[in-house]
């Protein structure tokens, strides 16, 4: 006989809210046949209300270990269940700016609520049977929103190569479930640690199980050398969702690394830490030379999400309480700048009616001047100019590699920002091209408010966070306490 | 009451409302030219309750970022208050002038130039090393907008250089910053007075290049002529006359006082490269075929000086550095919007086009030729004033630097009287008889006639400059004086 597990229900709240409300959606749809579903990312808006509400409620409780030792539920759970929550309800609020929203919006909600569910639930993973199967729920949701545009080719192609990549990416990181667990006898995280403490260090199945494992999540991640299929990816998929991607799944694949590497791998720091140094670097390099050469905004903005994934890196390896509490900013910091780019974009892809190019968005700053101008911010912001929420990101990140020892990390991100600034700059001088005042009209159509809605809670973020960050630092220092004493 | 936050933040408030909302151009413009005026009547407030001897003075001092130890600091001194004071009223002029010439300036430029001017005052009055490096870089934002989108034919060349340039110096230092702010002895401090003298030679470079690229010093010039020759005349003045000034500044203000040691062991190299920029820019300033030729390499020449001057580590030199960059910031805008003006007028700047203007035209010879006696320095001229300053500080020396900088002061004479002759007299050009309005009138005249004024008032009374800077130019340079003595 099996004993049923013990599960806190209250400890998992967020995620129950979250699939309720997914199942929500899907019924009411059920009854929506040829009327307008856009009812149901109302729904999904309430559902990831709940969900944060839930995870704020719980902020500051003692942390607990729920479901067999599956899941931990500690402040950075929660911070990740707050933060993919309220990516999620940008992420919504840009989606209803898609025409297509009006006969597919309740799938496309439901699917986002179980992505999201997948994202918050890698964040607490306990054990690399839960990292898996959290892992394989958000991108399978994922592989299904890239190609939620059956109209478009691109979007198809999107879905279609992030399903075979992400496919690999799983295996791999499955793989190296299965050679730690060899080496170890557990797929626990405190198991694995235990059991890496004792092995003989350099021994070939630990050496084998940490980089597979470590190279599955990369992928997720964006790092080189499995970064093919971000841009591919970001240029094809719903830019709605791309935005989604670029944000929230950053967020739980960083998060999960992180504790990953600050628990079951602790043990062997020396293993990974000189991958994880060429890794970032050459993220760092290559994302942001390759984004240079990019005339299609989108695919830009994959590669520049692809040099952040590595400026990510560096605090990863900094580690500690000072680079998880950077780490924790800056992804908070990036969040609503990457919604924020892609929803004026989205709104860009509406006046234009087709792919947001260099030469598509020549002086439509003048035409849109709200959008122009907070895609201006957005890009400062990625770029790391002060008084934006990126600043103080890169700032914290750059601070904590120069206080432990790793100042010429810093130095290499400063470096590859310089060269950021470059092509951030090439779409803000596009933009506000005086020569080539075009007829762009700026198109007024239903669902349009939604999104200048979504881009004005991302400037108002991206600047809040800019001028008075100290609660966001509070905030952010105080969920990666429970990194800094994984070690 | 009105303190130097009140610098700082009305003309940003102001610049950012006049860039976002859609006011008619002319409105928009004059706002802005009120805040300007506002700012000149607050600052010769500061001038007139500045108590020489009391150090810093009209500041604030508040928690920002008490996680980080940054605190907004912001306060004037001698130094900070003359640059604070030439800001205000050359971005007034610039600001007027722009008011009268603009057919095609959007309200947009004005909201620039004046959130320009908030970023500048931040550099001259901070305390603090991340409100210093807001300042800092965040200038750079406006003015790379204002060149991007108004500038003339070759602006894409332009900014990217300047790009290149000043952001790569900038990001640097920020390391460098981060690493000083990080490392204080009890937690992290960011402010200037825990700095002091912290520094490794690495971080003294860091920062040295970052102020280097903005004044520029030879060889680092090469942004300086494409940004002032696509520059829009009021740009060209404020870029020329006050943005560069922030590099000059910074020297004096934050490099040698935080750096005592390391700048009195580097101050040779930083001499010698002053020589070599002040009699190079004024050789090539000599070689140009157009006005703003020679007034950009005139000014690469002038700084340098100024930067010569600094490196001397007296009092003389200091003092009279400090009042060179006053002077030359009067001298260079007013000069940049009389050729602006002419250019824009004849459609070419080109000597071999112009010629014989003085005839028939006697307001625009009168203008032109007090500046140009001015820039060239003739006795009893403020510029001569400080010139001799920076002289006598060479001489006390070494008497062969005073030997060569004195060859640099005669070869301005040469540049200045080959523009005065080529534009006033010669042989009448092709253009000169298209020439509408015929002479100077109304709006570029009472743009330009104030900087004139001020540089006759200062020539009359430079003592009301030299005894408010002298007591703070000397404590800046005091430490770095001790270490060279020591030596």
């Amino acid at each position: 006989m099996i004993e049923a597990p013990n599960v806190d229900v209250l400890a998992i709240a967020p995620e129950i809210s979250l699939l309720v409300g997914a199942s929500l959606v899907l019924m009411v749809a059920a009854f929506l046949r040829g009327r307008d579903r856009g009812v149901g990312v109302v729904i999904g808006i309430a559902a990831f209300a709940v969900s944060a509400g839930f995870a704020i409620a719980a902020w500051g409780d003692a942390p607990t270990v729920t479901i067999a030792q599956a899941l931990q539920v500690d402040q950075l759970t929660q911070a990740v269940r707050i933060l993919v929550a309220g990516c999620g309800i940008l992420t919504l609020l840009v989606a209803l700016g898609w025409p297509r929203m009006r006969e597919a919006g309740a799938e496309y909600a439901a699917i986002l609520l179980f992505a999201a569910t997948g994202m918050t639930l890698i964040a607490g993973s306990n054990s690399f049977v839960t990292l898996f199967v959290a892992l394989e729920l958000f991108s399978i949701s994922l592989y299904v929103l890239c190609a939620f545009d059956r109209s478009s080719k691109a979007s198809l192609e999107s879905g279609f190569k992030y399903l075979v990549l992400g496919t690999i990416g799983s295996i791999i990181l499955v793989y190296g479930a299965a050679f730690l667990y060899g080496a170890t006898g557990s797929f626990q995280f405190d198991g694995v640690a235990a059991g890496l403490a004792e092995a003989e260090p350099g021994a070939w199945l630990v050496v084998l199980g940490v980089v597979l494992v470590l190279a599955g999540l990369l992928f997720k991640i964006g790092a080189l050398p499995f970064h093919m299929w971000v841009p591919d990816v970001y240029e094809g998929a719903p830019t709605s969702v791309t935005g989604f991607m670029a944000a929230a799944t950053k967020i739980a694949a960083f998060v999960a690394l992180a504790r990953v590497l600050a628990e079951p791998l602790a043990p062997v720091r020396d293993t990974w830490e000189p991958v994880l140094v060429v890794v970032a670097v050459a993220t760092i390099v290559v994302g942001n030379i390759a984004a240079l050469v990019q005339d299609n905004v989108k695919r830009m903005l994959a590669y520049s999400s692809i040099a952040a994934a590595g400026f990510g890196l560096i605090a990863i390896i900094v580690g500690g309480e000072a680079g998880s509490r950077a780490l924790l900013f800056y992804l908070a910091a990036y969040a609503p700048m990457a919604i924020g780019a892609f929803a004026v974009i989205t709104l860009h892809e509406r006046d234009h009616h087709g792919i947001t190019t260099l030469e598509s968005i020549r002086a439509w700053g003048f035409a849109r001047p709200f959008a122009g101008l907070a895609m201006v911010v957005f890009l400062l912001g990625f770029a790391g100019f002060p008084l934006t929420a990126g600043f103080l990101g890169k700032f914290l990140v750059a601070g904590s590699a120069v206080e432990s020892g790793w100042a010429w990390l810093a130095v290499v991100g400063a470096i590859g920002s310089v060269i950021g600034i470059a092509y951030y700059l090439r779409v803000i001088l596009a933009m506000y091209d005086r020569s080539a005042r075009s007829g762009v009209h700026a198109a007024g159509a239903p669902g349009l408010a939604s999104v200048s809605i979504a881009i004005a809670l991302c400037l108002g973020l991206v600047i809040a966070g800019g001028v008075l960050p100290g609660i966001g630092i509070d905030w952010a220092g105080e969920a990666a306490r429970v990194l800094a004493a994984g070690r | 009451m009105i303190t130097a936050t009140t610098l700082i933040t009305v003309p940003l408030i102001a610049g950012i409302v006049i860039l976002i909302v859609p006011f008619a151009q002319r409105l928009a413009g004059y706002l802005a030219l009120l805040v300007a005026l506002g700012m000149v009547g607050a600052v010769a407030g500061f001038v007139y309750r500045f108590e020489p001897m009391a150090g810093y003075q009209f500041g604030d001092d508040a928690e920002w970022i008490p996680q980080l130890g940054i605190r907004w600091s912001v306060a004037l001194d001698g130094v900070g208050l003359a640059m604070a004071a030439v800001t205000a009223l050359v971005v007034a002029c610039a600001l007027g002038y722009g008011l009268w010439a603009g057919r095609d300036r959007t309200h947009a430029t004005f909201g620039l130039i004046l959130i320009t001017e908030a970023f500048l005052f931040l550099v001259f009055a901070a305390r603090d090393l991340f409100v210093f490096y807001v300042g800092f870089e965040g200038m750079l934002i406006p003015l790379l907008v204002l060149l991007a989108v108004w500038g003339g034919e070759d602006r894409r060349r332009a900014t990217v250089q300047v790009v290149a340039y000043t952001a790569f110096g900038t990001l640097l230092m920020l390391v460098a910053i981060l690493w000083l702010g990080l490392t204080a002895p009890n937690g992290p401090d960011f402010s200037m007075a825990a700095a002091v003298g912290r520094g490794n030679d690495l971080v003294f470079w860091a920062f040295a290049l970052a102020f280097a690229i903005k004044s520029p010093l030879f060889p680092l010039h090469g942004w300086v002529l494409p940004a002032y020759r696509q520059s829009s005349p009021e740009v060209a003045a404020v870029l020329s006359g006050v943005a560069s000034k922030a590099g000059g500044f910074a020297f004096l203000a934050v490099l040698v006082p935080l750096f005592p040691e390391q700048s009195a062991r580097y101050a040779w190299l930083f001499i010698a490269l002053g020589l070599i920029g002040f009699l190079w820019g004024a050789l090539l300033a000599f070689r140009q075929p157009d006005g703003r030729g020679v007034i950009a390499y005139s000014s690469i020449a002038q700084m340098s000086f100024v930067v010569l001057g600094i490196f001397l580590l007296n009092a003389q030199g200091s003092t009279g550095a400090t009042f060179q960059m006053v002077n030359h910031a009067l001298v260079s805008a007013a000069l940049f919007l009389l050729a602006g003006w002419l250019e824009t007028q004849a459609g070419s700047g080109d000597f071999r086009k112009l010629g014989g203007l003085a005839r028939s035209r006697p307001i625009l010879a009168t203008v032109a030729l007090v500046l140009g006696m001015a820039a060239l320095a003739v006795p009893g001229s403020s510029v001569f004033a400080s010139e001799f300053l920076i002289l006598l500080a060479a001489f006390a020396d070494a008497w062969w630097l005073g030997t060569i900088a004195s060859i640099g002061i005669v070869l301005a004479a040469m540049y200045m009287l080959r523009w005065i002759s080529a534009v006033l007299h010669e042989r009448e050009g092709d253009l000169v008889g298209q020439l509408r309005p015929p002479d100077l009138r109304s709006g570029a005249l009472l743009a330009v006639l104030p900087l004139a004024l001020a540089l006759i008032g200062l020539s009359v009374a430079p003592a009301q400059l030299t005894e408010r800077v002298d007591p703070s130019s000397q404590m800046m340079v005091s430490g770095a004086y001790g270490e060279k003595e020591a030596r």
